[in-house]
């Protein structure tokens, strides 16, 4: 048995510790010297774009696949011991398969049986909240579902750390919203959350800190306020007479014309400057797109990073 | 109370368990209940085959109760079929969960991967068991019940060694299995393997100073020490069940040492 009370061991104070983890498939090097500390009972978001090894990185943590070099440990305990380190753990996959025969209740009553302890009184009211039913055999649910199964199965869990891949992939917007409602109940009851995704706004809106992986290196770990100023739009515009006079407004960089009577820039910060001068010219079309994590990276921290 | 992962895994196979099991039994209780039928058939078609034939087929007479019982139960099809189910459910333990990622969730609890790994292979091995064992339970009723004239103790002793030889491929599927986790590579290596061995054990007793050669293959110690005439060969069982076990093992060690799903 595993005693996880905070308090009563200040020695463990970290839910989360990877110290120089890599992991190195022949020439490609998946993930590259990572050293990273959650604390306990933070909402940490781990955000990189597709590829960029986060996966690998939890693969790691679960005792899933080995590391080359560097070592993990969750709540005091190596990552490797995963008899002990899951006691303390639940986890939620980015693609969830399930057993295809087995009704949800099925598979919800063998994971309660072999996990770290369940709240089945829990379980039940978030069964209800994810609208999950779990009469039906697990190959007739559809990827939100199983994702569901697997949430539920993990947020009923006493589990003082919850590691959660790309959860919300496959849900609705109102699902999204009972994600984070589980979330932050989960720090309310004192859980430590390691929430993987490559969705900015998801990550801004829940996660009191970010880790920014980019291909298989740590380049950044900041505090949400931090990432905001990541957060920039793509606006395009077509115009008729006169250019607007963009350059010199606050929040907007790189004007560029794109042929004839459109202008092209990135808008970052409050938008009401930029819509001021624009209302003042003979706008006839305006786009605004939001870049990929990908492209945000690329742009932030260059094409320097990738290496 | 046995593990809820054993439990769940059987009733996860439910339907596919219960689809092998009437298929042998069917096929067990047809068979031998046509014998007296057949009778008169059997003359014809050992009259048309050439000898060599005969003896690839592992069809040496099928007048007699033994030859019958071996021409139509032992030879062929019965391995045939209990070993078809055997890598198939095999196949299930480790190979395609691991394929989907339905392992994943599992090995993310409080569960050594070799409890996991051991745990799987009990539930498929004991239906495994339960199915090769069926021609068994079947023989010992309906031989006596159409009055064959031969030894239930010959009959029980080539049964046992149908489930032998399902115990023996079955850890050979689950090594191949846990060492790689390719549903592919489970069925096509155990398969290519057991035809590969039938073979050898169909021909080399065919061909002179090619014996020997036999001694490699799990079917001339299901079959090639003639039980139906010669009764129990106890250290022939042992072999095959030890080398299931061997491979069992070695596929557990295995399991446990390597990265999953990659």
């Amino acid at each position: 048995m595993i005693h996880v009370d905070r308090k009563a061991c200040p020695l463990t104070d970290s839910a989360l510790r990877t110290v120089g983890l890599t992991k190195r498939y022949g020439r490609l090097m998946a993930v590259d010297d990572l050293t990273l500390e959650v604390a306990a009972g933070e909402v940490f978001g781990f955000l990189g774009p597709n590829g960029a090894g986060k996966s690998t990185t939890i693969r790691m943590l679960l005792g899933l696949i080995r590391p080359t070099a560097g070592r993990a440990s969750v709540v005091g305990v190596d990552a490797a011991d995963v008899t002990r380190a899951h006691q303390v753990l639940a986890y939620v996959p980015g693609d969830v398969a399930l057993w295809p025969h087995l009704t949800g209740a099925e598979i919800l009553h063998l994971l309660a049986r072999i996990g770290p302890g369940t709240d089945l009184a829990y379980q039940d009211e978030l069964i209800e909240r994810f609208v999950l039913d779990p009469s039906k055999p697990a190959r007739t649910y559809s990827t939100g579902n199983r994702q569901k199964v697997a949430l539920v199965a993990a947020f009923a869990t006493r589990a003082p750390l919850l590691v959660l891949d790309e959860p919300t992939s496959g849900l609705d917007p109102l699902m999204e919203r009972e994600f984070r409602t589980a979330v932050t109940q989960a720090r309310d009851r004192g859980q430590t959350v390691f929430l993987s995704s490559h969705q900015l706004a998801e990550v801004q809106a829940i996660c009191d800190r970010v880790g920014i992986l980019r291909a298989g290196r740590l380049v950044e770990v900041a505090s949400v306020a931090r990432l905001r100023a990541l957060q920039r739009a793509e606006v395009t515009v077509a115009f008729t007479g006169t250019p607007p006079a963009l350059s010199a407004v606050p929040g907007v960089e790189t004007v560029e014309a794109i042929g004839d009577g459109q202008l092209r820039f990135f808008l970052t910060g409050p938008p009401a400057p930029a819509l001021s001068v624009l209302a003042e010219a003979d706008v006839t079309a305006l786009t605004v797109r939001e870049p990929s994590l990908e492209e945000i990276f690329l742009d932030y921290y260059g094409a320097e990073a990738a290496r | 109370m046995l593990p809820a992962l054993v439990r769940k895994t059987w009733r996860d196979d439910r339907s596919s368990l219960i689809g092998w099991a009437v298929g042998v039994a069917a096929f067990t209780g047809i068979y031998t209940s046509f014998y007296s039928q057949f009778q008169g058939a059997a003359e014809l078609k050992q009259d048309a085959l050439p000898q060599g034939m005969l003896d690839f087929l592992g069809i040496a007479d099928m007048l007699s109760p033994a030859g019958y019982l071996q021409a139509t139960i032992f030879s062929l099809i019965g391995p045939l079929l209990v070993l078809m189910c055997a890598i198939t459910l095999i196949a299930r333990t480790i190979a395609r969960p691991e394929e989907d990622g339905g392992m994943e969730l599992m090995l993310a609890n409080p569960l050594s991967r070799a409890a996991f790994a051991w745990q799987r292979v009990a539930a498929a091995g004991s239906a495994l068991t339960a199915i090769a064992a069926i021609p068994w339970i079947l023989l010992m009723i309906v031989v006596p019940w159409i009055g064959m004239d031969i030894s239930l103790s010959r009959v029980a002793a080539a049964s046992a060694g149908l489930v032998a030889l399902v115990w023996c491929f079955a850890g050979i599927a689950f090594l191949v299995g846990a060492a790689t986790g390719k549903r592919g590579a489970v069925l096509t290596i155990t398969g290519g393997l057991a035809v590969a061995t039938y073979m050898v054990n169909a021909i080399g007793g065919m061909l002179d100073g090619w014996h020997w050669v036999r001694w490699l293959s799990p079917f001339h110690y299901f079959i090639g020490t003639d039980p139906l005439h010669t009764g129990w060969h106890p250290v022939e069982l042992l072999t095959l069940v030890l080398l299931g076990a061997a491979t069992t093992t070695a596929g557990v060690i295995l399991f446990d040492r390597r990265d999953i799903g990659v």
